[in-house]
Formats: C-alpha cells, structure tokens, sequence
C-alpha cells in the first residue's frame, strides 16, 4: 500500500528518498518474513533504470543524479533479491572509490558533502561487492578515530558532537573492518545505554527525545559491542509496539504519529535484535537478513537477544 | 517523517484534501519536468537558475535540483557577470539557503563545504552572525553547530578561543540542557581546563539530574591521574548526594571515580574501603535506575573478583 500512491501530493516530493525507501520496504518485509509482497521483477527493473550511466553510481529516482546513498540502496536491494549480475561491478566500485576525500572521509557525491555515513556506506558497499581490497583501510579508518569524542561517541565529522546515527555508522564500519580495538567499549556503551528513556524508548542523544529509529541505531551499537543487556529490552519493545498505528499499520517515530516505511524498517529490526517472536534474525551491521550476510561470509561477532518462541 | 501526529479523517475529508491537492500535484510535476528537461540539455540560462530558485523553494531537499544550480551559476551565469553581480548572486543565494533552513533545519548537503562556488571573505562575518541567530532558535542543531565551526576556521583573522568560549557560555546559561555547547567546549578547553570546575560545579548543584553536566565532567577527569582531583571532586560529589539522596548520576558518578582511584592510585587509597563504597552504591543504583541493572550488576562483579 506504501507504493502505489502516484498520485499523492507526498509521494513526489519524496522522489529524492524513493530508493532508500525500496530498501526500507523490502527489508523489512523480509524480516517478517513476506518478502513476496512486492513485486521481484519490477522492483528489479525500477532499481536499473536508476542507473547513472555518466558516473556509474545510482540515483534515487530516474533522472536524479547519482548519489552514494542510493547507490547502496540499489546494491543492497539487488543483492537480497539475488541479481547482483545486473550490475557493472567494475564501476561502481570506481564511483565509489572516487568519492574517497584526501582526508580520509568520504563525500556523498560529485559536489562533496562529507560525512562519516558515506564512511558506512562506501565501506558496507564496498564489503558486499567483495571489493575490499581496493579500499584505502588504514587511511578510511583513520578519520573515524579523528571523529572520537570524549564521550567515547562519534560525529558526522571531525569536531562534530556524538550522535546515536553517527555511532551506528562507526561501529559498524569499523567492524567490517576488524577495527573495534579503536573504541573505549565501557565508556560508549555507557553512553549509547542512557539514550534509554523513563518510557523505554530510546532517543540520539542527550535531553532530546525518544524515537523508534533509535531502537536500530543504538540497539545495533550495543549489539556490536555486545552489551545488549545494557538497556531494558522488555521497555524498549513495549515502546516501539505502542508507536505502531492501530487501524493503518506501520509504525511511526513514537506513539501517536503518523507511521511511514523508514520507522516501520528501523522499528521492525530493532524488534528483530530484541529477540520478539516471529520474526527473521537481522544483521545489525549491513541491517539486511542476517542469513544472507552470513551465506556471503561477511558475518561478524555482534550479539542480539535469543529468539523467543510465541 | 518526524513529529507528524496520526489524525483519523473521514473518506469526505480526506476526498476534499486530495482534489485540492491535485492541482498543486499538477503544478510541481510540471515545474520538475521543467527544470529536469532543462537540466538533460545542460542549459546554464537565468530562467533555468530562476526555475531551480522556485522549486528549491517548494522542495529544498531535492538534492539533484541543488546540484543543477550549482553547475547553472558556475557554468553560465558567473562567467558572464561582474564581481559585484557575483556578489550579489551570493547574497541571493545565501538568502535562499538560510530560507530553506529554516524551514528544514536538517537539510544536510545545503551548507556543505564542498562547495566549488568559494564564499567571499567578506561574507563570513555574515554567515557567522546568520547562523548564531539560528542558534539563537534551535541551540542542538548540530547541523548549525558544524558549520559555525567551518566559519570560525575559514575566516581569514581567526576569532580568539575566549570570543568562542564566551559564545557557548551564553548558551549554556540560557539552556543548562544544550549538551551540544558543552561538546563544542571540549574542543576550545584544553589550555584552560582549570577554570572549568567552578562553572560546572554550578550546574551540577543548580540541576543534578541533567546528564549533560555528568557526562562532561566525567571527561575533565579524564583518565584521573590526578589524585588529588579525583579526591576533591569526589568529595563535592558526595556533598551533593547528602542533598539529593536519591541521585542516580551523583551515584553512577562516584562510582567511576572511586574505581579511577583504585585503578591508578591503589598504593596510597585504602582499597578495601573504596571497593565497598561502590559495591554499596551499585546496590543502591540497581534500585533508582532499575532499567540499567544489568550494566551495575555487571560492573559490580567485576569489582568482587579483582
């Protein structure tokens, strides 16, 4: 129902999200388990014609230019749905690559925004491509430290305040990259456990307030530095059930909101590490299926809750 | 979408509001047709920038759009303009950019600093002063907080660390809440840490349940090499604690610094003592912050087997 809506008003001024929000749907409905509900094929073909042929990287919609966000989007997708052979592999790595700045961070695009997401990205990217190897490690890994703040979080760059969103990307990358020996563990785990709220949701960082898509980025954290148990799972699930829209479905950014595909994705995979029943197991470094990344022999050593039965 | 509340609208209303959202649908679809065909034959005229100009202005986050712009102004509108034009076109431009913020203040990519254009220094002054009054409005947006750290360090006669300081001062007192203040303070501080302790003394004691002032502190500690510190400030901690008995952070806090103690200063500390101070607060902590008592629980064991 999320994506047939052309015409509403909405809809269009969200072009620039449309691939992103692919990947949110899909992988969400992969981890409850209905991956059929959208369409293979077409999803497939929306995904190719978003092509940039002059830079060899994906745009959001037909016509956008090419941007290192949904240029992940569309590999992730294409790689869930089984046809990584659509895409020229040689070149995306040489976009990718080419976004890489003399400092160590890597830009969004051609215009040269940088952020320690795009880090995340290119690494990730890069990761399940297999082409690793032709990545700068010493030098990528090397920015992030310079990110480290005295809270033990990371920002978007270098002086920037720590951030839940920011900290997921981090770890993560430097996870993919066997680098976690660059973080104080007890002191950020410390600090990622009081986003924890009186209400059990989880917000980015300090005095702000809860929101669903937090239960992904500082649940995944934790789950990578395996202190999961730091913050109280049963609160935290009881919060994201509650922001859940009773008569439309989906779930929202907190209790009360208006539900959309991002929080659905960020709240169903926090669920998924909380270990509620009936879900499929998440992989909260790549935040794709974790059979999948494990079938491609890129798991690494996180932690999330057991599954439990009914 | 953030803080959008759900609202129940009857199958009428909800009629009503698309029909009258079709021609605004209508509208902006032809406006993006517009610019995107203009884009497709790389045309650098002043209607296709005026045409980026209205439709940044109903979707600033229309990135591609942005980037359009840019190529237009370097392409075919600045080579054929004199410096004043130029400059100008600048302040247009910054005008635009500073509307769109404050309508979507999270917009990124709007005040990058890959930008190809090259702001003239006169301008920096500007920026500074137009993104101090952003801050004014919205003091944690980290965005404005990024790149008022870009002006400071592109401007060609640098501000002093005192100017800078006294700038977080004001906002700190007006909110004791703006953790992201305080983090811009880490940076400034190091040659003048010693000064530090009054001021956050102040904020400790005027509202013990804020965060922010625990965690920062925590990092004027830093790794506790100093004993005497450590002593001084676990003493004002504990004073504290008398008044607020039930204090999680004056708890959490002390617990770390005793453990800081034991670790660097075990020799002239009597061990035994401190070990059972923390124990004991642990206990107490798993009590008035019950959510976290695994991580208390966990800190506490490793305390009773070393």
């Amino acid at each position: 129902n999320q994506s047939q809506n052309k015409d509403d008003l909405m809809y269009h001024l969200t072009a620039h999200l449309r691939m992103n929000a692919i990947y949110w749907g899909l992988t969400a409905l992969c981890i409850m388990g209905h991956r059929e509900a959208l369409d293979r094929d077409e999803m497939i073909e929306y995904v190719m014609s978003c092509w940039d042929e002059e830079t060899g990287g994906f745009g959001a919609h037909p016509d956008h230019d090419a941007h290192i966000l949904s240029t992940l989007s569309a590999i992730q997708i294409l790689v869930t749905q089984d046809a990584i052979e659509r895409l020229d592999i040689d070149r995306v790595v040489k976009f990718i690559l080419s976004l890489q700045q003399p400092s160590g961070v890597f830009a969004g695009d051609s215009f040269g925004e940088i952020d320690t997401r795009f880090t995340y990205i290119a690494v990730n990217a890069l990761s399940l491509l297999g082409r690793l190897k032709d990545l700068n490690v010493e030098k990528t890994v090397n920015y992030i430290v310079q990110c480290r703040n005295f809270d033990g979080g990371f920002g978007s760059r270098i002086g920037a305040e720590s951030h839940a969103g920011q900290v997921f990307v981090c770890c993560a990358a430097l996870t993919i990259l066997d680098r976690l020996d660059v973080i104080d563990t007890s002191m950020l785990s410390w600090w990622l456990a009081e986003r924890q709220l009186p209400n059990g949701g989880l917000n980015g960082r300090p005095e702000k307030l809860e929101d669903v898509c937090y239960s992904f980025w500082v649940l995944s954290s934790l789950s990578m530095l395996k202190k999961v148990h730091y913050i109280d799972s049963d609160k935290l699930v009881s919060f994201i059930l509650s922001a859940q829209d009773p008569e439309g479905g989906g779930i929202a950014d907190r209790p009360g909101d208006m539900p959309d595909v991002f929080h659905t994705h960020f709240g169903v995979a926090g669920l998924s590490l909380l270990g509620y029943p009936g879900l499929v197991d998440i992989d909260p470094v790549y935040c794709m299926p974790a059979a999948l990344i494990e079938k491609m022999g890129l798991r690494k050593g996180w932690q999330a809750l057991e599954r439990r039965t009914g | 979408m953030h803080g959008v509340r759900r609202a129940r609208q009857s199958k009428e209303a909800l009629e009503v509001k698309r029909r009258k959202e079709q021609s605004k649908l209508r509208d902006y679809l032809a406006l993006t047709d517009d610019v995107l065909t203009r884009k497709k034959r790389n045309e650098w005229s002043r209607e296709a920038l005026h045409a980026t100009t209205q439709l940044l202005q109903i979707n600033p986050e229309f990135y591609t759009v942005w980037n359009y712009r840019r190529r237009i102004l370097i392409n075919g509108v600045f080579p054929e303009s004199t410096p004043e034009q130029i400059k100008d076109l600048l302040t247009d431009d910054l005008s635009l950019t500073m509307e769109a913020l404050k309508i979507h203040p999270k917009v990124p990519g709007i005040s990058d600093d890959g930008d190809p254009r090259g702001w003239e220094k006169e301008l920096w002054n500007q920026e500074l002063f137009v993104v101090e009054k952003l801050l004014d409005a919205d003091p944690r947006n980290f965005h404005a907080w990024s790149y008022r750290r870009l002006v400071l360090e592109s401007m060609p006669v640098p501000k002093l660390e005192t100017s800078d300081l006294a700038y977080t001062t004001r906002k700190i007192e007006s909110n004791f809440s703006n953790f992201s203040a305080w983090h811009q303070r880490s940076k400034v501080l190091s040659s003048l840490w010693s000064q530090e302790f009054d001021l956050v003394h102040n904020a400790m004691y005027t509202d013990p349940k804020d965060q922010s002032v625990w965690i920062y502190h925590r990092w004027l500690i830093g790794s506790g090499d100093s004993r005497d510190i450590l002593e001084r400030e676990i003493a004002i901690i504990q004073s504290l604690l008398e008044e607020e008995s039930d204090s999680k952070w004056c708890m959490e806090s002390l617990v770390h610094y005793k453990r800081l103690l034991l670790r660097n200063h075990a020799s002239s500390v009597v061990t035994s003592t401190l070990t059972q101070d923390c124990i004991q607060l642990l206990h107490q902590l798993r009590k008035v912050d019950p959510g976290r008592r695994e991580r208390y629980h966990e800190i506490a064991s490793e305390l009773m087997s070393s």
